[in-house]
């Protein structure tokens, strides 16, 4: 969901304080089998049914689970499991998506912010405090209006709100590069002073840039499915879980089937990623601080 | 003169902040009207083809959309400062009395999802904060859910269960208490996930600290430790989080409302964006930025009365 | 309700996981006596799945719009659901041989409820502004034809003049969109009765005490209304002394309001729940078709490859339209076989199977077309291009009906014959300038409204420009006359005998292929008696009492 605050917000700020803690290896397992779980699904959906997603049987409508529709049929007869399955692929998709433009224009945002001198560094950073003073599904709905439905277009929308936080990291980041004697040095000796910070910035951020991008990809497939769900981001018969959901909406209680499932797909979903970024995060942090 | 220097400064620096932010939102927000595609004239007429041309360009005269785009700007601004945030498109009525009239319900919504989410991640935290592993990860692991499940499917399934089929609450609306609880328990409950987690790991580290043990040293029991010492060092990331948290909730309004069928304002910034209501949509952006610039005001004021070496210096 | 057992578990699980929240269930006996006198007083909410962005009758082009008003504005006649026009304002009139010209003599004993007596200046002054392009009228000004204009002959008596014969005047005249505010509101707010409450004055059973957006419109009864339609079971005052209109557009949550009883009344029941419901205890299901154009697929004849008749017809004949509307509809919604639902005046009985779905007829017609080859999907080809049909799609706001799914079972149907439909989703702007363009191949709409002259807007050439809503884009002399026909006589079974030679022909020339016949579904409590339908199958509140 959109509530929940985007990366580089204070949260992520706060992890660090850590205290003894449970060993998370059964969790972790977990997770990470789900995530190739998931990641073979969206890979080749069609390696788990034979089914087509697509396929309207108008003689089979709104079948309830059982053996031959192991999540049961919708009102045109297509196989639920089989919609669920190839919904994967989009949902994924637009997480994945949305994230790695949102990680490409923070970067970008933050070393013009660390590069562009004082008024650049100014700039750049009173863009970031308005875009997240907005709240995040806002931010997204606007862009939606302007750009339009779609996947792509659904991409940059909810990539908008994560930008400023990954430009901060990457701002900070460079400016330690920055601020360290050995630039100095460098320009002394002829190097040009942009290509330099970008050679070392960049391996330095990447750590943290990629530990919060996966945290990022659980938060965005929320943003993105809400989107859908409300009508305004991929669009059917593209079987988007959030689409799918909003579909069954008028279902929920004389075809539950229609409804529960694609929602406890996105919560699985979301959680892996939620786990696996946060085993990362502590991982990172741990040998970082040592 | 303490007063002054501790109070008054960080305020007058926020003021001056904030007044940046809003007019950032406000550019943002009429960039944006001049990018959104297609006519705002039959963005005004819906579905209906049946106007004449004379009808439309009457239609703009009216909103004053036959003018070059930089004199638009120049009334726009001249409006805003006014405080005249324009007509809607699509309900033709002022902008300002719309919005007005739907604060109400949605603070009454974000009012008692913050409720929700500080009770239960209060009672969690202080609940589970260094305890065994088993009720820790039981905990921790509620929390995840609560943070990862779409709050759209998870008010869907509330709504199913508790009003459609158990009749428990009202099935849509805004009429009473009672056709609050239902909303704010789904507005809340991601909220409340993070804020737990948050919560407990300030709390086990401030129960590892020296303080900690004078305290239990000078016979401070288990329960008092926990909520004196503890609840008390963790106020603050509390706190914080707390207010990023409550500025999103105006996103997750759009999606309560939507599914409980109440008034508010993310039900007119669904609708203004779904119709590409433009003057609604900027107004709305700018309500947002104001909401959200009060809030982190508000928290740190909050930071001085919490942490007392704030105040002293 | 039943529960599925699934459900039920699912259902004690969040029960007992949230222990601290009480129940409060209220069980509702509904003990109706037979033949039971009315009884006044009480309060009545009916939950609606639209909400008016204008409450202007004068201005909105709303459905809605037309149903709450018309507690509040009375319309000089009044249209019963056969088609029989009774007075109402208009204690009685006359219409010239020439169809231009119609005199109404006035009741002398109506006020608008702010004290104003209604007269034939109030008349003059409600059509005049109706007309006037400042109004910005999206409706109610082309019920008005070719308005020439109203003269006051004496105090209650007023003519209303037009340039051209116009025999739909009548049914116009009855309808909310053609009602009177007070020319006191109208003068002082014609601005602001959009916003609806206090400001919109007339002279109905009701007056219109508030309006909270994204919640509901409350009315109160008008306790001085003695002048009922003639036709209606009464005269006076209205029975409800409260009617609540609430906003619902999810249809479960409706649904849900119904059977919680925080609705009397409830529209637009989902046909999936049709059945469930007519099981529920207390209530009862009301299934009224609409009269009007029924929900059509429009075959843009001017592009490729839709200029052949042939892929036209194969299209027609292609799509198990029976098989389709009863798995989307449940069997509530029937198939359609002409362009006008059966409802509708002038409805043409005898295209009923008429071109029943032949699958093999369509393949046949698209071979002969030379639409022979297939590509690796299966579609047909002819000479390289693929057998492609762009059908746009209406933004999500807009689609109602589901149709966006019935449309996917049309497309699965088609493709089985080797025809592509692509669907496309743009802005409401984009979508018309193309639609009404001419530059897509197919368009779906359904038009209620209870009169034949809807085929005029449809099918008659001059309706093709910008404005029409003429989607076929086919111009042909004998359709421009029949249409034209229509409209300039009052003579039943010439009119009957024109529009039925309409939709014979637009079958024939397979220019539009009818899907289904729309149908406003109604819950009710057993507590709610007497309401009524007007033609356009909106919920007339006047005589509804509750037991």
């Amino acid at each position: 969901m959109s509530t929940v605050a985007s990366p580089g917000r204070p949260s992520a700020r706060l992890r660090p304080l850590r205290a003894p803690r449970a060993p998370q290896r059964p969790g972790m397992l977990l997770a990470t089998l789900a995530l190739v779980v998931i990641a073979l699904v969206a890979l080749a959906p069609g390696l788990f049914t034979s089914q087509s997603p697509t396929g309207v049987r108008i003689t089979d409508v709104l079948q309830p689970p059982g053996t031959a529709h192991w999540f049961g049929t919708d009102q045109l007869g297509r196989d639920v499991f089989a919609r669920v399955l190839y919904g994967a692929r989009p949902s994924v998709l637009v997480g994945l998506g949305s994230t790695a433009i949102a990680l490409a224009g923070g970067t970008v945002m933050g070393l013009a912010a660390a590069l562009g001198g004082r008024w650049g560094d100014w700039a750049v950073m009173r863009f970031a405090d308005v875009v997240l003073a907005l709240p995040p599904l806002l931010l997204a709905l606007l862009a939606v209006v302007i750009l339009g439905t779609g996947e792509l277009n659904l991409m940059f929308a909810v990539a908008i709100a994560f930008i400023p936080g990954y430009a901060r990291i990457v701002r900070a980041e460079a400016l330690v590069v920055v601020r360290s004697g050995y630039v100095e040095a460098a320009v002394g000796l002829g190097l040009r002073r942009s290509v330099l910070i970008v050679r070392h910035v960049l391996p330095n951020a990447l750590g943290p840039l990629l530990v919060l991008g996966t945290v990022g990809i659980g938060m965005a497939m929320l943003s993105a499915s809400s989107l859908s769900f409300l009508g305004l981001g991929v669009q059917p018969p593209v079987p988007e879980w959030g689409a799918l959901l909003s579909g069954g909406r008028d279902f929920f209680q004389s075809a539950w089937w229609l409804g529960v499932f694609p929602g406890v797909a996105v919560t699985v979903c979301v959680i892996t990623m939620n786990v696996v970024g946060r085993y990362g995060q502590e991982r990172f942090t741990k040998r970082s601080t040592r | 003169m303490r007063f002054r220097t501790k109070v008054l400064a960080p305020v007058a620096r926020r003021l001056a902040s904030a007044l940046a932010v809003m007019t950032g939102a406000a550019a943002i927000a009429f960039a944006a009207l001049q990018l959104v595609p297609g006519d705002p004239v039959q963005i005004l007429l819906g579905q209906n083809n049946t106007a004449s041309p004379e009808v439309r360009a009457q239609i703009r005269a009216r909103f004053g959309l036959d003018e070059s785009v930089p004199l638009q700007f120049l009334h726009y601004l001249d409006h805003l400062v006014h405080g005249d945030l324009g007509q809607s498109y699509q309900l033709q009525q002022p902008v300002s009395g719309l919005i007005s009239a739907q604060l109400r319900p949605t603070a009454q919504l974000m009012a008692g999802a913050m409720t929700v989410a500080v009770v239960l991640a209060v009672s969690s935290a202080l609940l589970t904060a260094g305890r065994r592993p088993v009720l820790r990860a039981a905990a921790g692991f509620c929390e995840l859910v609560a943070v990862s499940a779409p709050s759209y499917w998870v008010g869907i399934v509330l709504l199913t269960v508790f009003s459609f089929q158990l009749h428990v609450f009202p099935v849509a609306g805004d009429q009473d208490f009672a056709s609050l609880v239902l909303p704010s328990i789904t507005l809340g409950l991601p909220i409340a996930g993070l804020l737990a987690q948050v919560l407990r790991e300030a709390m086990e580290a401030a129960l590892g600290q020296p303080f900690v043990l004078t305290a239990r040293a000078r016979g401070v029991g288990q329960t008092g430790v926990r909520l004196k010492h503890a609840l008390r060092h963790a106020a603050i990331p509390l706190v914080t989080l707390t207010g990023w948290l409550a500025g999103s909730l105006l996103g997750g309004a759009v999606l309560v409302e939507n599914i409980f069928g109440r008034p508010g304002i993310g039900a007119l910034t669904l609708q203004a964006a779904t119709n590409k209501d433009m003057p609604v949509v900027i107004a709305l952006v700018l309500v947002s930025a104001l909401f959200f610039v009060l809030i982190s005001t508000v928290v740190d004021l909050l930071y001085l009365l919490i942490d007392p070496r704030l105040r002293t210096g | 309700m039943q529960l599925s057992r699934p459900a039920r578990l699912t259902a004690w699980v969040l029960a007992l996981a949230t222990l601290t929240l009480t129940g409060c269930g209220s069980g509702k006996s509904s003990t109706v006596a037979a033949n039971a006198k009315p009884v006044a007083g009480g309060s009545l909410t009916y939950a609606v799945n639209t909400e008016p962005t204008c409450f202007d009758a004068h201005i909105s082009p709303q459905d809605i719009t037309g149903e709450i008003d018309r507690n509040v504005l009375d319309s000089l006649v009044s249209e019963d659901s056969s088609g029989t026009f009774h007075p109402w304002l208009a204690a009685s009139w006359t219409v010239s041989s020439d169809l231009q010209s119609y005199t109404f003599d006035l009741r002398k004993d109506v006020t608008f409820t702010d004290g104003t007596p209604f007269d034939a200046a109030a008349v003059k002054a409600n059509f005049d502004s109706i007309a006037a392009p400042a109004t910005r009228s999206q409706y109610a000004s082309s019920l008005l034809g070719p308005y020439k204009g109203t003269t006051v002959v004496d105090q209650y008596t007023v003519r209303v003049d037009f340039s051209a014969p116009f025999a739909p005047f009548l049914q116009a005249a009855g309808t909310a969109y053609l009602g009177f505010y007070s020319p006191k509101a109208l003068a002082a707010h014609s601005n602001n009765l959009c916003a609806g409450g206090a400001a919109a004055i007339g002279t109905g059973p009701f007056v219109f005490a508030g309006y909270t957006k994204g919640q509901s419109a409350v009315f109160t009864e008008n306790p001085n209304y003695a002048w009922g339609p003639a036709g209606a079971a009464h005269s006076g005052p209205a029975y409800l002394s409260k009617l609540t209109f609430r906003f619902l557009p999810d249809s479960a949550t409706r649904v849900g309001t119904l059977t919680s009883s925080q609705a009397q009344v409830i529209r637009s029941v989902p046909a999936e729940q049709v059945a469930s419901l007519k099981r529920t205890p207390g209530v009862t299901v009301k299934e009224l078709e609409q009269p009007g154009g029924a929900y059509n697929l429009w075959l843009n004849t001017t592009v490729a490859p839709l200029d052949d008749q042939r892929v036209r017809e194969a299209i027609q004949r292609g799509i198990d339209i029976a098989a389709d509307v009863k798995a989307v509809y449940f069997g509530v919604y029937p198939r359609a076989w002409s362009p006008l639902t059966p409802s509708t005046q002038g409805y043409d009985a005898a295209l009923v199977n008429s071109w029943a779905y032949n699958p093999d007829l369509a393949n046949r017609l698209l071979d002969e077309a030379g639409w022979t080859g297939r590509d690796a999907q299966g579609y047909r080809t002819k000479n390289g291009a693929v057998l492609s049909v762009e059908w746009p799609l209406l933004p999500a706001e807009y689609i109602t009906d589901q149709r966006d799914v019935l449309g996917q079972a049309i497309q699965a149907d088609l493709r089985k014959v080797g025809v592509r439909i692509t669907r496309p989703q743009y802005d409401i702007g984009t979508y018309l300038q193309r639609a009404y363009g001419g530059k897509e191949g197919i368009l779906d709409s359904s038009w209620s409204r209870d009169e034949p002259d809807v085929l005029w807007l449809f099918y008659n050439s001059a309706s093709i420009s910008a404005g029409g809503q003429n989607a076929t884009f086919y111009k042909d002399a004998t359709l421009d006359s029949l249409t034209a026909q229509g409209r300039a006589t009052l003579d039943k079974t010439a009119r009957d005998q024109s529009y039925g030679k309409v939709q014979q022909q637009v079958i024939d020339l397979a220019t539009t292929v009818p899907i289904y016949n729309p149908v406003t579904i109604v819950g009710e409590q057993n507590s709610v008696h007497g309401l009524t339908f007007d033609p356009n199958d909106w919920a007339v509140f006047y005589g509804v009492w509750l037991s």
